[in-house]
């Protein structure tokens, strides 16, 4: 099932697309995870509070190229995202400017609320060496399916920058997965005549 | 009221012996042998310091308060952040002085022991009472200030007692560092005759964390008065009414003195229209008048007055006492003709005619198309060119001639006769 993904990803991408914002190929079967998030909870350490994590994750302001979430004392980001119900994670889109944009990303799976002191304590569910090419192209990176199974909450942390620069940036960060309790089975016939 | 964990962080070096601060008058058992005014241990201040954060953090059930030394037996943790007021109260007895303040590790402890609350929807807040010298230099602190920042800790900090060269700077760099958004604050309490608490509780650290600007000035303010910190040298919690009535014969004061700024502003640009239409002048003038009496009648019932405004409004009002209604015209035109001294002249002139004859000799200067086109080419903020201001003066023109007609045929008849 990855492969097939990867490879109609790949295709559709091989036909010249226009711009690197044209829509995102959702993986097969799949859906976007950004319904189930509690907002309420969403939390993330070290922000600039003028470009904040909302900036990333929220349906319209992600996709504006000029909202974009920063970190402030140093580069790294610690950030934490509650859902609604258990949900299986499949891959993650992260996109940023080439420059700012992270390199090293460690994915914890319900571990609440950590801090930047204990983040090296626990091994992470996954981590993501991110180039500058997967920042601009668009594309979900498939993630360690079974490590994230039963997922309640999510926290990411962005260990450093392309650049090593003071100051990360991330313009987009969006989930990909489906959930558990409640695999709505229309949505999921929807995605596949795609 | 945000839901909030504090760590209090409590200095008692040995430099907390030094009494430089009263204490807390009316609530002390009265020495026989020394008189209440002695200046006691700068430690002793600090329970009802205490007692008043635990006051202000019951505005929040779910708000959590910590304490913990920074010296004495080492840095420890006193109370762990909890909601029981009687255990913080109870931890502050037998308290030590004595050692070396650790400000570093003291703030490391307060943010492991915040990290490890119970409620992980509290924000953090460190409350740091620094009495003693600051040993660490201005980078140590920021790197500190940044980790808190990373972390999402306020911290806010008293500095009081000693005061050496750099306390203050170094405190203020550890608080630009942390501070993200307004969240944190810093209070310099300089020793006088006053209560700790007195002076804190009229500082935004009690009186809640949105806005407070110029914290650090009212503080300073507050201990400089004496006595208490309180806005009209009368405690509200001890008599309420007699606190009111002050405030609001304050604000009465304020909300009058305004009116007369705005009516003094009236009268300025009223008097400045004048200069333009004389069609409108004797009506404006009637109306400037009153507005002008009435300013004056208001600025001798309030002798002491900075406002320059005010001041103007008060030498207008003067003026128009010495010389009837064109003292109003006088004044205005004075005031423009400050601006121009060629204009002054001409002004000058314009007034020694108005003064010799009637009112109506005032349109005969309008009459004169090149003056009036002068006076307005100086004036701020009349364009010649305006078609408003065109038509104007076409209808001061006509009146003035209608009035060089009747005058002509005045004369005319006493001629006559």
């Amino acid at each position: 099932m990855d492969a097939a993904s990867t490879a109609a990803a790949a295709a559709a991408l091989a036909t010249p697309a226009p711009a690197p914002a044209a829509t995102v190929q959702v993986p097969r079967g799949q859906v976007d995870l950004i319904d189930f998030i509690d907002w309420t909870g969403v939390e993330c350490l070290n922000q600039d509070s003028s470009h904040s994590i909302v900036n990333a994750l929220k349906q319209s302001l992600r996709d504006d190229e000029g909202l974009y979430l920063a970190s402030d004392s140093d580069e790294q980001l610690l950030i934490y995202i509650p859902f609604m119900q258990v949900v299986k994670l499949h891959s993650a889109l992260f996109k940023g400017p080439e420059e700012e944009g992270p390199k090293t990303v460690k994915l914890f799976s319900n571990k609440e609320h950590m801090g930047f002191s204990n983040v090296n304590d626990y091994p992470p569910s996954d981590t993501l060496e991110l180039s500058s090419n997967h920042l601009i192209d668009n594309k979900p990176l498939p993630l360690k399916y079974v490590k994230f199974q039963n997922v309640r909450s999510l926290t990411i942390f962005i260990e450093d920058n392309q650049s090593g620069s003071d100051v990360s940036k991330i313009h987009k960060i969006a989930l990909y997965g489906t959930t558990v309790d409640t695999t709505n089975m229309k949505d999921l016939k929807k995605i596949e005549e795609h | 009221m945000v839901l909030e964990a504090t760590m209090i962080c409590i200095d008692n070096s040995e430099w907390m012996r030094n009494g430089d601060y009263a204490r807390r008058g009316s609530r002390r058992r009265p020495m026989p042998s020394t008189s209440s005014a002695a200046p006691r241990p700068r430690v002793s201040g600090i329970p009802d310091l205490i007692a008043s954060v635990c006051w202000w953090v019951q505005s929040n059930p779910e708000n959590t308060v910590g304490v913990m030394t920074m010296a004495g037996k080492g840095v420890r943790v006193l109370v762990t952040p909890t909601s029981d007021l009687g255990k913080i109260l109870a931890c502050m007895h037998g308290l030590e002085v004595g050692a070396e303040a650790n400000l570093a590790a003291a703030i490391q402890v307060a943010q492991l022991a915040l990290k490890h609350r119970q409620n992980k929807r509290q924000q953090q807040r460190i409350i740091a009472f620094i009495g003693s010298p600051v040993k660490y230099d201005k980078k140590v602190l920021e790197t500190i200030g940044k980790k808190l920042k990373k972390n999402n800790v306020a911290l806010d900090i008293v500095d009081f007692g000693e005061s050496d060269d750099e306390k203050p700077e170094k405190l203020e760099a550890l608080i630009a560092a942390v501070n993200s958004s307004d969240s944190s604050h810093i209070v310099h309490v300089p020793p006088g005759d006053n209560a700790l608490s007195d002076v804190l509780l009229s500082t935004p650290i009690f009186t809640g964390e949105e806005g407070g600007s110029g914290f650090a000035a009212s503080a300073a303010a507050a201990a400089a008065t004496g006595a208490s910190g309180f806005e009209f040298g009368v405690d509200p919690n001890v008599d309420p009414e007699l606190a009111l009535a002050l405030r609001l014969s304050m604000e009465e004061e304020r909300a009058r003195q305004e009116a007369i700024a705005k009516k003094a502003a009236e009268d300025t640009s009223n008097t400045e229209n004048n200069n333009a239409s004389s069609s409108n002048s004797d009506s404006v003038m009637a109306e400037a008048e009153p507005a002008s009496n009435a300013a004056a009648g208001d600025k001798k019932e309030q002798p002491k007055d900075d406002d320059d405004l005010l001041q103007q409004a008060l030498a207008m009002s003067m003026e128009d006492g010495a010389s009837g209604s064109a003292a109003v015209t006088d004044s205005a035109m004075a005031e423009a003709g400050a601006v121009d001294p060629d204009l002054a002249l001409a002004l000058q002139m314009s007034v020694q005619d108005a003064n010799m004859s009637s009112d109506t000799d005032m349109s005969k200067v309008f009459e004169d198309r090149t003056f009036v086109s002068s006076i307005l080419n100086s004036l701020p903020g009349v364009d010649p060119n305006d078609p408003s201001v065109k038509d104007l003066l076409a209808s001061l023109h006509s009146q003035g001639e209608q009035e060089k007609k009747e005058d002509k045929s005045d004369k005319t008849e006493d001629e006559k006769n």
